[in-house]
Parts: C-alpha cells; structure tokens; sequence
C-alpha cells in the first residue's frame, strides 16, 4: 500500500497520480476475476452445481461490491482540489423613509446599519439592514 | 476443492493481518482528510497573504512574515495553584491581543483600523488551520511509523469532528477577508438593533456602549465596537457600567450565540439564566464577578446554531432569528424590571460587519 510522503515540507503530500494508476489497474483487475466468476458461477448453475454456483457468484458480486465502495471513498479525494468553500453572499438595504428594499450582492466595505447609498424613490439615504448568506438550495440539512 | 483452500487460506490471513489491514485502511482515510486540510490551510495563507496586500499595501512581501505568524503560541498559565489563574491568563491574553495588534500593524500599515481588525481574525483562522493541520499530521506519521492501531485509531475517532472544524475555519476566511458577519455575530447584532442608531461612546477597550428608553426603563446597552471584526472585552464593559452606576441595576441580560444539539433548530431561541458568552473564560469570570459583587441577576437569551454556522459567513435563518432575540430580549425586560429601573443588555460575540 502506497502512503503519503509528508515528512518534508518540500515534498509532496502524496503522490496522487501513480495512486490513482495503481487504484485503477487493481479494479480493472477485480472487475475482471468478478466478471469471470460470475459467468462461471452461472454456468454452474446451468449444470445444477448450485453450491458451486453460489461460492462463484458471491466472489463475483463481492468483486463489483469492492469496486463501487473504491469508488465512493475516491470522491472526497477528487473534490479535495475545490479549495475553500465560498458563498453568495447579499446585501439588503432599505430606505427609512419611504420603506424601499433593494437586495445586491455583498460589496466589501458593506456592513449593517451603514448609511449606503442614496434612495431612488425618494430624497433619502439607504440604510443596509441585512447582510447574509444565500441559501444554498442542495443543502438541505440545518 | 481450490475454493475451499483459497477461503481457508483467507481466513487464516484475516485472522492474524485483521487489525493491520484495519489499521492501513484508516491510515488511509486519515491521509485522505489531512490531504483536504493541508489543501484549506495553504488557501488560508494564500487568502491572509492577498488580502494583507490589498487592504495593507506594504512595502516589502509579507510572506515571510505571515509563515512566522502561523507558528505563534500561547503558553496557558500553570493551574496546579488555582488561585489567580484567570487573572495570570486574562494578562497572557492581553499579551497576545497586543502582539496580534503590533504584527498585523506592521504587516498592512494602510489599512483602516477595521480592516486591520478584520486581517487578526483573518490571521487566526489561519492559524488554527495550520495548528489542525499539524496535529492530524503528527497522529498520522507517528501511527504509519508505529503501525499502533491504538495510535491511529485516537486520531482517526475525532476526525469527523475535526474536519467540520477545520471546513469552519475555511468559511472563516471568506468572512474575514470581506468583513462578512458570521454566526457568532448574532449578539452584536441583537444589541445594534436595540441601539437603533442611539449615540454611543467607547465603555471599555474595543466596547460601545449606548442608552435607550424602553417602556419607562433605561437599558444600557453595550457590545463590540463594530464593524471590525473584534469581540472587546464585555467583562470589562459590564464592570465599568456597574462602578458607574454604582450596582444600582436591576438585571443583566447577555445574548450570545450558543451550541445546537442535533436535532435542534438553526436560529431556536432559549432563554435562561448565567453570563452568556463563550472563550477561554476571563471575560465570564469578570461578568460573573461584578454581578455577584452588585447583586445583579442575569439573565441569558441563546441563539442556536452548529458548528458550522459560528464563524462562517451568517446565515438567513440566523439573521431571523436576531429580530426573535430582540423581541425575547424586550419580553424579559417587561417581566422581571418595573418602570424607572435600569437595565444592561450586552451582545456578545464577533462584530464583524455590523457597525452599532
């Protein structure tokens, strides 16, 4: 089993490339003995050797069960490169006199109760009220 | 036949290999997440290093300096002799605070005193990645060199938690580069509510404080003093109102943010009773003191929230529920206080991005 070399900081954290090959060639590898045993456990069972026949399927099966479990633990280490995780942010002003509300994207400098920018409906100054984040519809859980 | 002696075989494997093969396995998914943390703990100084440039514009690169920064510590005071600790660590803190002011000065010397505020906690998220990501290494390189599953397996229990943690600490960044409020911020928006644009003045170190008539009472209100990111020091900010108003206060109300079991809502609304406020315990120690010293009860109103809202950029439901904390704040006043008494509110927590 190939680990990460993070000893030095010159190094580097894991050589992610020739792992993902070796990841790679073994499920091919898997996938095939599994794809052998399943026709052979089939054949078996064509030839009523049932007990024959389930040894050989159940190799088959655990063959494809390895290679999808691979796969779902190889997600987080693709998604590692996102770097972190930004939000949309949003501005809410409104007007104290005429109760105008206007929603932008967040601007740095913005911060609540500051006195922004003057109203287009009326002769008074915007006061931002809200600054939060956007919710992001595929986050469902609190 | 060979069927038989492959699985026999196997197991005999399996029975003497079963923990390392157990132990390489969560080897392997520790290298994963400290391969994900180191990723978030360079962004962090990338993120430090541009927005120390942007808003500070020095004269020379501060990279190096930034490098020297992520390695800084703070050396707890010894508590075998308890009386006095939380003196001997409020000054050690004192310490740090001043040395984060010093560094950051000299670091970004253009930028607006907000801004520099803002670039310390940008700092700090920084740090604490960096400390994360150290930890997690040594557990992960002294448990490949000892192949101790016991090693590995202290690391590997916690991780979950860590890792929501550290992608806290991530949001953080984002937050603090753009003077966004976070969860935390939740009590200095309550109070800047209750002030609604009332005159303040600097009650304590990095603390406004401001007078409101509520319903014949008087309520002094006091949080950080915004919209850099800065907590002040609330304890000193209660003490000094307090002397000031020789005790003569009917009760104390703190609102801070607080910790959501599973389960709970984001943004629920708890009221109780005690000083309301987080950290390493000096400014608690100081609400707690003069209150008592004053006869003062307080009284608490939580905001829930996870992990994971507390120093990320703040979310809607939170934001909502600062309008529930002002009105819950206004129903305790009504209940325990009569006309003509005095009331202090104090909003605790991180004022980023919202000004009072």
């Amino acid at each position: 089993m190939r680990l990460m070399a993070d000893e030095g900081n010159a190094r580097p954290l894991a050589s992610g490339a020739s792992q993902n090959l070796v990841s790679l060639v073994l499920m091919v590898v898997v996938g095939a003995i599994a794809m052998v045993s399943l026709y052979m456990g089939f054949q078996e069972y064509g030839n009523n050797e049932i007990e024959t026949a389930f040894m050989y399927i159940l190799i088959g099966v655990s063959g494809f069960a390895a290679i999808g479990f691979n796969f779902f633990r190889a997600k987080p280490v693709a998604k590692q490169t996102k770097g972190p995780k930004v939000v949309e942010v949003v501005t809410t002003l409104e007007c104290p006199q005429c109760n105008l509300k206007r929603v932008r994207a967040h601007q740095v400098g913005d911060y609540i109760f500051k006195k922004d920018e003057p109203c287009t409906r009326c002769e008074g100054n915007m006061v931002i009220t809200r600054i939060n984040a956007r919710k992001d519809p595929k986050d469902k859980k609190n | 036949m060979i069927l038989q002696s492959l699985f026999s075989f196997a197991f005999i494997i399996y029975l003497f290999y079963a923990q390392r093969i157990q132990a390489m396995t969560m080897l392997r998914q520790i290298e994963t997440s400290l391969r994900k943390v180191k990723s978030l703990r360079d962004d962090g100084r990338k993120i430090a290093i541009e927005a120390i440039k942007k808003f500070g514009k020095p004269e020379r690169d501060p990279t190096p300096q930034v490098e020297r920064f992520m390695d800084h510590f703070m050396i707890p005071p010894i508590n075998m002799d308890p009386s006095g600790v939380v003196q001997k660590l409020g000054k050690i803190i004192n310490v740090r605070e001043f040395t984060f002011e010093r560094e950051v000065a000299q670091m970004a010397p253009e930028a607006t005193p907000a801004q520099r505020n803002n670039l310390e906690n940008l700092l700090e998220a920084g740090l604490a990645l960096n400390i994360f990501y150290k930890v997690i290494r040594h557990y992960y390189l002294m448990g490949k060199k000892t192949m101790n599953i016991y090693v590995i397996m202290q690391i590997h229990m916690i991780l979950p938690q860590l890792i929501q943690q550290i992608e806290a600490y991530s949001a953080a960044l984002q937050a603090f580069r753009d003077g966004i409020p976070i969860g935390d911020t939740v009590g200095p928006i309550v109070a800047a509510k209750l002030l609604d644009g009332a005159e303040v003045y600097e009650v304590a170190k990095e603390m406004a404080a401001g007078e409101i008539d509520y319903e014949g009472r008087r309520i002094i209100i006091t949080k950080a003093w915004g919209p850099g990111g800065s907590v002040g020091k609330p304890g000193d900010a209660i003490r000094n109102i307090l002397d000031k108003e020789k005790g003569k206060v009917k009760m104390l109300i703190t609102v801070d943010a607080a910790g959501k079991l599973e389960g709970e809502g984001v943004g629920e609304i708890a009221e109780g009773v005690g000083a309301a406020i987080g950290g390493p315990g000096v400014e608690k120690y100081k609400i707690e003191l003069a209150a008592t010293e004053y006869e003062v009860p307080m009284f608490a109103v939580a905001i829930k929230q996870g992990m994971e809202h507390v120093v990320a950029p703040l979310v809607e439901e939170l934001m909502d529920a600062t309008d529930k904390a002002v009105s819950s704040v206004k129903g305790m006043i009504l209940e325990y206080s009569e006309e003509g008494d005095t009331v202090i509110v104090a909003g605790i927590g991180n004022t980023v991005g919202v000004a009072q």
